[in-house]
Parts: structure tokens; sequence; C-alpha cells
């Protein structure tokens, strides 16, 4: 038995085919991974996009606040209409902005993988070039002024007002930049497998939320005058659900958007940071460890895995979310389909349950219902009913042949 | 068990309910509720142990600096799959991973298996123990973790380093003193013929001499000539005394690689070697010869530490009558701390024993682990030179033994006392 154990070897192949390894250049371009990535920047654009259309479109769009100060300074932005959007109407709005925090978010993970060096002759180059743009024109026309002067002398107003384009450009950009910060810090995240910027990324998201959500607070609104008017505020009171399960309609369109961005913000979270976790571990290993075919194939597993799961739990999520925020309406239906009384009824046409507290208190009763039935049904069992029936066939061939390798 | 992670999610869910309420706010309740249904629904389904372990060791016992290759195959044995599961093979702190790794994240299917193999090198002689193997089953979100482990170890033996020692070095004052196997024409254990005798109950089998059996029509059995061998004696100091210097460098150490290797080179020659470890008690193991009393010897070594206070003379009153005649004694000792070393050593030589003693040089190995201020270390190599001459001048050879000196270098000194 003894003798059975020997070093841990290379899978060697004959030809041009070369066996997987967990090496991080060969890890990127594993099918799984790349899902991963493209599942979560797809979360997270429509994220964005869901967030955008419910809260920020035609009220506090970026449009809006480059036409305010277009009126301010009686003169035009430098940054031209097609790139920010104004003119257009909807969500038009933000399509080229989004396409270009997009390309910055993956401009900006692809420098994050260069050599510090050229991470270095990067920034050094994007300062300078800022510098040049802010203060440029004024010290050309400044110097070229005192030279061909021959005068000493302070930049006179003319020549100050150069500044002018420069500080209008980059406060849109800056604008911009904080508008598509989710966008641009997620692709990031994503691409550049930075924890950081997807942390940044949802944190902006919730505290942009969280800040509306208390700004339009009837008492805050009302204190806003014509600002607060702007804020696009949700109904506290749901109307007849219209999307729902089975013939029961569960929630409104409205709620059913906003189950989709907290779905959509959990998709995002856990897709990029499955991806680093995973990466990370491949990373760790030490050299034998990423040529095993055994850890390759664990790899294949835990990634499979991690890719079903996502749609999977995150799917089941969004249901038992919209399950719970229908649930006195599937019991009111329940009851009064079952008895015919008219208590139904009367409970359902209760301000008190249509009222976000009724809600909520129905939808934590229903999770809790949930949460004690996993003591009570055997989900354990019969998950592992269906994977070992589905599993049988494919647990056997352990060995790879050359095609799969 | 909740991770922390789940409990973070929990808690946000829930205060954003309670803060969704309180400013009438859909999007918070229904964001609060959702994570609260993200933690439920992962709830329903958890990783688990449930696996067999089985390890594989390319040996049971190996030598102080060898490698031992281990391959660990993990089995999924029940029905469902194993989710997100860490396994982690524990291994003794003193053993050091030089190739592979002893863990492995997987996601065993129901029925399949996973080989984890890695390379530990053994740098301590010593019993060790591999195992238990720990188990972290976790959901694909890290919600939730629990911590198991297979109670399954495997032992093994990590004996002294056998140093070569070269015959030359061996040669004493005394001619003939290290002779090997020598046959007597007297009965008793040993390979060659001697003569024939009537066989009596209790005689072994294999000794029958069929043929002549055949012949005679009685049982007859081959007597063997008697083996005379040198009866050789080690006697370790393993006193707490013996730690002094690093882990990998004290004067126990050397000691141990010492009286394997000497033990090794006169088994060999057929000679029987005994084994003495003092330390808080004295452990003795009789002069005895062949591979079994090998394995003996290197077990006993590889399982020695250093404690006790125990003095070489009451070790050497206590065996003296178990010495064969004449027969020479290695002492393997610092000599530090014990003013009994020349008192004893005095004793044996006048019993007739060549004694030899193999001196670890202490002062040195302190040097290697504290700074000693040049003044104190010259007088007390100063001491350590007076000890051991006054130790060769009560007849003994002995062996001033430096760190860095390879055993048999060190053992060339024979002739310089």
């Amino acid at each position: 038995m003894a003798g059975e154990v020997g070093l841990q070897s290379d899978v060697l192949l004959e030809g041009t085919a070369r066996p997987r390894t967990l090496h991080l250049k060969n890890l990127r371009r594993q099918w799984q991974i790349l899902s991963l990535q493209i599942v979560a920047t797809v979360a997270l654009i429509t994220m964005y996009v869901q967030v955008v259309q419910t809260y920020v479109v035609g009220s506090i769009d970026h449009t809006i606040l480059f036409d305010s100060i277009e009126l301010l300074i009686s003169d035009q932005l430098p940054l031209g209409d097609w790139l920010t959007g104004e003119g257009r109407d909807g969500l038009s709005r933000f399509f080229v902005p989004m396409v270009m925090g997009l390309s910055l978010g993956g401009a900006m993970a692809f420098i994050a993988f260069q050599s510090p060096k050229v991470q270095q002759r990067i920034k050094l180059g994007f300062i300078i070039g800022l510098i040049v743009l802010l203060v440029g024109r004024l010290l050309l026309s400044w110097f070229a002024g005192m030279l061909f002067e021959f005068d000493l002398r302070l930049p006179d107003e003319s020549e100050l007002e150069t500044l002018q384009w420069p500080l209008l450009m980059i406060l849109s950009l800056i604008i911009l930049f904080i508008y598509l910060l989710p966008v641009i810090m997620g692709t990031r995240g994503i691409w550049g497998l930075s924890r950081r910027s997807i942390g940044w990324a949802i944190g902006f998201t919730l505290l942009f939320l969280g800040v509306h959500a208390i700004l339009t607070f009837p008492l805050i609104k009302g204190q806003l005058g014509s600002y607060g008017g702007a804020l696009a505020s949700l109904e506290s009171q749901s109307s007849d659900p219209t999307i729902g399960l089975f013939g029961l309609n569960l929630v409104t369109k409205e709620q059913f958007d906003l189950i989709l961005i907290a779905v959509l913000i959990m998709v995002f979270q856990e897709a990029s940071y499955g991806v680093i976790r995973n990466l990370e571990y491949a990373f760790r290993l030490p050299e034998s460890c990423k040529r095993d075919p055994e850890y390759v194939r664990q790899m294949d597993n835990v990634l499979n895995t991690h890719l079903r799961h996502t749609f999977f739990f995150l799917g089941l999520t969004g249901l038992a979310t919209m399950v719970a925020l229908g649930f006195h309406k599937v019991l009111l239906t329940i009851v009064s389909d079952t008895t015919g009384s008219q208590w139904a009824g009367q409970v359902s046409e209760s301000i008190e349950l249509t009222l976000t507290y009724g809600l909520v208190i129905s939808a934590l009763l229903f999770l809790s219902i949930m949460a004690v039935l996993r003591f009570f049904i055997p989900w354990q069992r019969v998950i592992g009913l269906i994977q070992s029936r589905g599993m049988k066939e494919d647990a056997k061939p352990a060995s790879k042949d050359f095609t799969q390798l | 068990m909740w991770t922390r992670k789940a409990a973070f999610t929990f808690t946000g869910g829930i205060a954003l309910v309670l803060i969704g309420m309180m400013i009438s706010n859909q999007q918070m309740m229904i964001l609060g509720l959702s994570l609260v249904a993200f933690i439920v629904v992962n709830s329903w389904i958890a990783g688990h142990g449930d696996v067999e372990v089985q390890r594989t060791l390319s040996a049971d016992n190996l030598y102080k600096g060898d490698d031992l290759y281990v391959e660990l195959l993990v089995t999924n044995r029940s029905n469902r799959k194993t989710q997100m599961l860490d396994i982690y093979d524990n291994i003794p702190h003193e053993m050091k991973l030089r190739s592979g790794l002893n863990q492995m994240q997987l996601n065993l299917k129901p029925g399949e298996s996973a080989r984890i193999r890695y390379v530990l090198r053994c740098p301590l002689r010593g019993h060790y123990s591999i195992g238990p193997v720990s188990l972290r089953a976790r959901n694909t979100f890290n919600l939730g973790v629990e911590d198991m482990y297979v109670d399954h170890h495997s032992d093994i033996v990590i004996f002294p380093q056998i140093k070569d020692i070269e015959e030359a070095f061996m040669r004493s004052r005394t001619p003939k003193m290290y002779t090997g196997a020598t046959t007597l024409r007297t009965p008793g254990q040993g390979s060659e013929f001697y003569s024939l005798r009537e066989y009596v109950p209790g005689d072994p089998f294999k000794n029958i001499n069929w043929k002549a059996f055949a012949r005679t029509g009685e049982l007859m059995v081959n007597e063997k000539c008697r083996d005379a061998v040198t009866d050789l004696y080690l006697l370790l100091d393993s006193r707490d005394l013996a730690r002094i210097g690093t882990v990998l460098k004290n004067p126990l150490e050397m000691g141990t690689v010492s009286a394997a290797s000497l033990a090794a080179f006169f088994l060999k020659r057929r000679d029987s070697v005994a084994l003495a470890i003092y330390d808080e008690k004295l452990s003795y193991l009789p002069p005895d010869t062949g591979d079994k009393q090998y394995f003996k010897l290197l077990s006993a070594l590889a399982g020695v530490t250093p404690k006790g206070t125990m003095p070489l003379q009451a070790v050497t009153n206590s065996l003296s009558g178990r010495f064969s005649r004449g027969s020479p004694v290695f002492i393997i000792s610092s000599c530090e701390g014990d003013g009994t070393v020349p008192a004893a050593v005095r004793d044996l030589v006048g019993r007739g024993h060549e004694v030899t003693v193999l001196s670890p040089s202490s002062v040195d190995f302190e040097r290697l682990v504290s700074r000693i201020p040049r003044m104190s270390y010259e007088v007390l190599k100063l001491e350590r030179q007076n000890r051991l001459t006054t130790l060769a001048g009560s007849g003994a050879q002995v062996i001033d033994w430096m760190p860095d000196m390879d055993l048999s270098q060190a053992l060339m000194q024979v002739r310089g006392y």
C-alpha cells in the first residue's frame, strides 16, 4: 500500500493540447468564471437601470443638473449633448454615459492587471494630462504674453478666462462620475477583481437609496419645498397586485421593480464576490496543486455549484419575497375560497393590511414559517434524492479523456 | 452556525424593514425583506461532512530529514452533494509541507471521491500522529458554516538520522576491541553448525534435521555454534540540560544521531548493542543483535525527550552488574551539570571497560541561541576543557563534539586524547 503513493505529477499529454491548470491566467478564461462575471455585470447594469428608472430619470438626473448649471453660467457646458444625454427623453439620457462608465470601469480593471511600473506611468500621465488641461492654456498664454511684452506681471482677465473651460469640463466629468459611480466601480470590481470597488458600488447604491428614502419622507419632503417636489417618491400604500404566481396576484408592478432591484444587488454581490473568492483560493494554492487534476476537477464542481446556486437561490429569494409581500392576500383568498365567509372580504378592506406595516408583518410571518418549515420538511433528503438520481451517472468517470482535458 | 456575513445580512435586513416602516418607505422594507428571505432560503440547504476518509502513507517509519508521501482519499458516502467542503488534514507542527497541500476545497457529488496528495518533510525525530481530518461545510454564499472532524489518525515514527561511520575511525588503542561476531566452539545461538543431538520437547521445529530423522527414525535437531559478539553499551544523556541550543541543533539531537549511527554500525557487524537512556528515570534496552534490536533502538531513540536530572553515577551503579566484562561503553553526554561524571567514568574504567565519552559542546550550542560575552565564553570553554581533561585523565577516550562538526569527523578525535 505504501508503494502506491507517489509524487504528484503533471498530466502529460502528447500533441499541442495542454492540461488545464488553476493558474489565474487560465482560470480567468474559464467559462464558469466568465459566466459569473457576465452575470454580475448584467446584474449591475440592470440594477443601475432599474434604480435610475425608478428614482432618477426625470426628477434628479444629470441632464437636469447640467441644464441648471448651464442656466446659472449662461453658457453651454464643454461636454457635448450627445455625450451627456441632454435633449433626450427618459432612460435614453443614460445610455451613452453608461457606455462611458462601463468603458472607464473596464479600462480601470485593465490597468489594475498591468505591472506596478506601467500603472505608475499611467497615473503620472493622467495627473500631468489633468494639470495641462486645467492650467495649460493659462500658462501658455500668460508666459507668451510676458515674453512678447517683456513684462513681468500677473495673468490678466482674458488669460484667466481660459481657466473657465477646463474647470467646467472637470466639473461636468465629476458630476458624470458621481452619477455613474456604481457602474464604474462595479465594472472595475468585477473585471479587476477588487472587493473594495464592489463594496463602493453596492455601498453607493444603498447610500443613494437611503438618502432618497429619508428625503422623500413626507415631513422632510415638505421642508424641501420645490426641490422636494422633484423627487420621485413611492406610494406607502400598495395598490392592487398585478403580478403573481399560479393565478394568485401577489405584488404590484412597483413592488416587483423594487424586489428586482434588491435581488439584482444580491446577484451582483454574490457573483462578483464569488469570482474573487474562488480566484483567491486558486491563487493561494501551491504550484503542484494548481497542476493537479483533482484540484482542477473540484474547482469545476465548486464553480458549477456557485453558478447554479446564484440563479436558483437568488431566484427563489425573489419569489419568496414576492410571496411574502402577497402573503396576506393569499391567506385571505384561501379563507374566502374555502369558507365563502364575508370575514375575508371585510379584513381585506382593512386599511391596516394595505398599509406598509401590515404588509411587513404578514411578510415576516411568512418568512418565519418558511424558516421553521426547515425543521419539519426534510429539504436535505429531498434535495439529496434529486441529486443522487441526477448524479449517479456523472459520479462514476473519475478519469478525463483527451478532449476533456 | 451562521457566519458573520449571515448575521450582518439578517440584522441589516431587519434594520431596513424597521427603518422602512418608520419612514414609510417601501424600497427599504422590500430590500430588508429580500435580505431576510435570502437567509431563509439559504438555510434550507446546508453542506454535510458525511464523508469517508482513507489516508495512505509512503512509510510508517522513516528517518529524520526524509520525505513522507501522504495521500488522503475523501469519498462522499451520502446521497447528496457535500456542498462547499473545506478538507484539512491536520499534520504535526514539526513537519513541513514540501510539496502539495494538506487541504482542499471541494464539492463532492454522491459517491464521488477526491484525492489530496502532499509531501511532508520530517525534520525532527519523534513519534507523531497525522490527523484528525478537519472538515468545514459551508453553503455557496458563505452564510452558514459547520465545523466537523473525522477521527482518522495515522501514526508515524521518525527515527534519528543515521550517519556513516568509517571503520578506521572506530579503531581503539586496544587491539581487536570491536571485532564483530566470531564463532566459539560451544553450542548456543549462532549460525554455524556445531553438532546433532536428540530432540527434546521445546526445541523449535525449524531446527529438526529431517534427513537425520529419515535415516535414524528418531527426531534429531541441529545445534549451532555460539556466536561470540562484542556487547556495546551506549549511555545517552537525556537530562533537561540536553535541550540547550536550537530545536534542530542541541546536545540531545546530536546524541540521538550519534547513538543511532553507532548502533547501526555495530549491529551491522553483528555485535550486540545495549542502550541506556537516562533523564528523570533510567530506560534500559538489554544488549541484543539483529534487525529487531535495531528497530527497538531506533524507536527508543525516536521517543527521547529532555527531562529530569539523573546523575550518571546512578546509572552506572545500577547497570554495572549487567555490563559484560571488558565491554566498551559509550557515554554520550555534554557532561554539564553533573558532578558525578568523573567518578562514574573512573569506576567504569576501573572495572575494565573501554570508556569513550562523546561530549557535544553545550557551551557552543548555547551560543547558537543566546549571546554569550566573549570573556564568559572563554571561561566556560576553559571549564569544559578542564572537565574533559579530567575525564581523559581517568582513562576514558574523550571527544569534544562541536555543533558544526560531523559525527565521523568528531570520532577522529578519539586518537587525540
